[in-house]
């Protein structure tokens, strides 16, 4: 098979790095297929994508060793502008990488760059955003684009250059579930297509397990498994060894495998998943659902509510429509929805960032009109999603305690409630250290426990898992589980839903300004219409389960892998 | 071509059609003729015919009122101290040995007491004021009429270093970003309980001081997210490449550049000549 690119022994360290970031990496890419890369934070993913179009070591400097070549050019020995046409490159951050004025200045600039003749520049440019299906937007601005269509563009751009290799590092991480729809769609349509080599760099393990030809699994900078992902995604056992997540077919084909009911092989996507399952021999095996009791009503008034709310943008963009609802003390809500649903909208009027155009919002009995930004603050606790903005003191401790002298608290008063939060957050040992020099889980964590040091009731995460790997997101909803047992309201936003049936107890579904649904976690999961509304697809293990209430004739309303597969009974249980 | 986000006019104009050349010769010339003439009537006129071309080209009238707004304390503090201290250089140019008096404070005000406001000296601030708000508003009518992209060939073809003309380009893109990063930085830090409304100035200034940690290293880990996506499309400031947009200049741009040049030597013709535009100029002669 033709070979693309080939990685021989390669190990790279940063300038002033302790460590090698690469180690001993060899590696061989084939024309035509779609290598996934998968690993934990720090496992040198983005740098080895780096290394192909030579940026590491040439920008970066540092030691590198062993040889990669791309399109038979050695990295070492010829410059990122001449390998730039060998390897298109597309990066996380839609925001960043547009330099364009309009969509199409930004596929001409490397073009240019490369001193394409304009001819052929104008040739090209109809051609990759048919390709991308962007056609029509020429003379669009790239900043009025959706993140999915900005991820788009981005290919577009890469794909001009005809390059050998197209390596896109987490293109999905920033996106919302209909972009990240986007841009696999887009991909794998260029695979097939067009046969366009691909290397993605990605943590959607189900997207991974359907579309790529090979994964290969990186740890601290080496190559720990490489293969289809049919063999990589069914070890289990070697993904959770890696803190990583895998699809929730084969964890759910796993757990039934110690459960003794073993299959052939355990089966990593979704319509191989469903396939399978008439082989379980469900008549058998099958144990009877699961009562799951509803929640019960809280006795409480609600902690927050809006009624009637109705919010209208300067610029006339009706974000929030007559929308009522109530959020009582201690219950973990998660708020859900495609980008422009309304979410943000809706949890700024809870901060008074934004006033009802009509309608009220209360935060207990207090309207939000009559209390200021800060006097609510006291009450609730907002963690951003770039936690970094939040944080700007040298140590630890001062950036706990710095909000609340502002707030009138007596030095002595500064003291206990910083130490109590810091304890609460186990951050007491780090607490002379720089924020900064902590891990991004460990700075959420900072900034929560300088929320904390407020004595909130009521805690927002907004967005807390985007650009996190499995264990930072589930460090992070950790936390949130911590202070939901303190007894604290907890409201999350996330895409993720994926991450949270061990969490949440009640789901509201945003759609288009309106609250589509407002139900319990589980009932809410399995309105696949309601969720597809607005462009979010339900966990495997819920349409795992709901095409077992399909084939058993009765209704399993089952939403995590450990749920379904605990749903039968194991092999020794069933042959007595 | 389409606008972009930096063209904040949307109107099609006479201006938004010429060649960025052209307009950068006319930012030029008419920059010259304003700091050449002194007479507060022949500015007054230039920024009074700058204004209307901004309007006429779409530049909008809320814009124009912030110009003002933030350029108005300045421009008191001008008139001011021309008024009452620009004594000798008007004695000079009006050929006048007493100036004539507008108002004087009186005696026993302690410091300024008796100080007087002369009508020349004020006139004199009040070419000033003309003087940059020709300049301030004929920046606009340049950039606001032209896409970024053709400002970039423009300069290019202008013999501007490609370098120097990408990191224009690349601010004008980049100063929105920045500016909405500060907002949600600032939106954040009061989310942690910060009330900027209640603060006092002092206490205010600490905590945008502080702002500035997050807003520089975000800034720069951008920055060198910028670089690396720059060095993966080959770019490396070399003016050796190619242009997907041609630059020509249509008979009404050379007409334009020659009606400009042509503008700039009749000014200076009649201002030597003739003292049209000297600061006695209508006023009355004291020359």
């Amino acid at each position: 098979m033709d070979i693309v690119a080939k990685l021989d022994r390669v190990s790279y360290q940063y300038p002033g790095a302790a460590a090698p970031v690469l180690k001993d990496i060899s590696l061989t890419i084939h024309r035509g297929e779609f290598l996934g890369i998968v690993g934990p934070t720090g496992a040198g993913k983005t740098t080895l994508c780096l290394a192909l179009n030579g940026i590491v070591p040439q920008f970066y400097g540092g030691r590198f060793f062993g040889h990669i070549a791309v399109a038979g050019l050695d990295t070492l020995d010829h410059p990122v502008s001449q390998l730039a046409r060998c390897v298109g490159m597309v990066f996380e951050d839609p925001e960043i990488q547009l330099t364009g004025t309009s969509v199409e200045n930004e596929i001409a600039f490397a073009l240019e760059n490369l001193r394409v003749p304009r001819a052929e520049i104008l040739a090209r440019i109809p051609r990759v955003l048919a390709a991308v299906r962007l056609a029509g937007f020429e003379q669009k601005n790239p900043q009025e684009l959706s993140g999915g269509q900005k991820q788009r563009l981005a290919i577009a751009a890469a794909l001009a250059l005809q390059p050998d290799l197209l390596v896109l590092d987490e293109p999905t991480s920033q996106l919302d579930p209909i972009g990240t729809q986007e841009v696999f769609a887009t991909v794998q349509a260029l695979k097939q297509e067009l046969g366009v080599t691909i290397v993605m760099v990605s943590h959607a393990a189900e997207e991974m397990a359907e579309f790529t030809d090979r994964i290969a699994l990186l740890s601290e900078g080496r190559l720990a498994a490489l293969g289809p992902p049919e063999d990589i995604y069914a070890q289990v056992d070697l993904l959770e060894h890696y803190h990583l997540r895998p699809p929730q077919v084969a964890d759910t084909y796993h757990q039934l495998d110690r459960r003794g009911i073993t299959m052939a092989a355990v089966p990593v996507t979704l319509d191989k998943g469903l396939a399978a399952l008439p082989a379980l021999q469900i008549s058998d095996r099958l144990l009877p659902p699961p009562e799951f009791p509803p929640p019960a009503p809280s006795p409480t008034p609600p902690i927050l509510s809006a009624q009637n709310l109705t919010h209208v943008y300067t610029s006339g963009t009706e974000a929030l429509r007559d929308v009522s609802v109530a959020i009582h003390p201690g219950e973990y809500v998660l708020i859900v929805g495609q980008n422009g649903a309304g979410k943000s909208t809706l949890v700024k009027h809870f901060l008074n960032l934004l006033q009802p155009t009509a309608g009220a919002v209360r935060v207990g009995d207090r309207d939000t009109r009559h209390l200021s930004v800060s006097d609510l603050a006291r009450s609730i606790g907002y963690l951003a999603q770039n936690p970094d903005n939040q944080i700007f003191n040298t140590t630890v401790e001062k950036e706990v305690a710095f909000a609340l002298p502002y707030l009138g608290y007596s030095a002595e008063a500064v003291k206990r409630e910083s130490l109590r939060a810091l304890k609460a957050m186990g951050l007491w040992g780090d607490r002379a250290a720089h924020p900064l020099s902590l891990p991004k889980g460990e700075r959420s964590r900072i900034v929560i426990a300088a929320l904390l040091a407020m004595q909130p009731d009521i805690i927002i995460f907004d967005e807390p898992t985007t650009g996190q790997d499995y264990r930072g997101a589930k460090a992070i909803l950790e936390v949130s589980r911590q202070l939901h047992q303190l007894g604290k309201t907890v409201i999350v936003i996330t895409h993720h839903l994926y991450l949270m049936p061990d969490y949440a107890q009640r789901a509201i579904v945003m759609g288009q300004g309106t609250i589509l649904l407002d139900a319990p976690l589980r009932q809410a999961y399995h309105q696949s219409e309601v969720l597809q509304s607005t462009y979010l697809v339900p966990p495997q293990a819920v349409q795992l389960a709901q095409e077992l209430s399909r084939l058993s004739g009765q209704t399993y309303p089952l939403i995590t892998p450990a749920e379904v597969a605990r749903c039968f009974r194991p092999r020794q249980e069933s042959s007595q | 071509m389409g606008f972009s986000s930096f063209q904040t006019v949307t109107r099609d104009s006479l201006f938004t059609r010429l060649d960025f050349r052209t307009k950068l010769v006319m930012l030029v010339t008419i920059t010259l003729i304003a700091f050449t003439w002194e007479s507060p009537i022949a500015g007054g006129l230039l920024a009074l015919a700058v204004a209307i071309a901004c309007l006429l080209a779409g530049v909008r009238l809320t814009y124009l009122g912030t110009v003002l707004k933030v350029m108005f304390p300045f421009y008191i503090f001008l008139l001011l101290s021309m008024g009452f201290f620009n004594v000798d250089q008007v004695k000079l140019l009006t050929g006048k040995t007493e100036l004539t008096p507008l108002l004087s404070l009186p005696a026993s005000w302690a410091l300024i007491g008796g100080a007087t406001m002369s009508v020349e000296g004020t006139l004199y601030g009040l070419n000033i004021v003309f003087k940059t708000l020709t300049m301030v508003l004929i920046i606009p009518l340049a950039i606001f009429t032209t896409d970024v992209n053709q400002m970039t060939i423009g300069m290019v073809r202008a013999k501007i270093p490609y370098k120097i003309v990408f990191i224009f380009s690349s601010t004008l893109r980049f100063v929105p970003l920045l500016l909405g990063e500060v907002q949600s930085i600032i939106e954040a830090q009061r989310l942690r309980g910060l009330d900027f409304e209640r603060m006092n100035w002092f206490k205010r200034g600490r905590v945008y001081a502080a702002i500035a940690v997050p807003l520089i290293l975000n800034a720069l880990a951008k920055s060198q997210q910028l670089e690396i996506v720059l060095q993966s499309k080959g770019f490396s400031g070399s003016p050796h490449r190619t242009y997907l947009h041609e630059s020509t200049l249509a008979p009404v741009d050379y007409a334009l550049i020659g009606g400009f040049v042509a503008l700039f030597a009749g000014a200076i013709a009649v201002y030597v000549g003739l003292g049209v535009g000297k600061f006695y100029w209508l006023l009355g002669s004291a020359g």
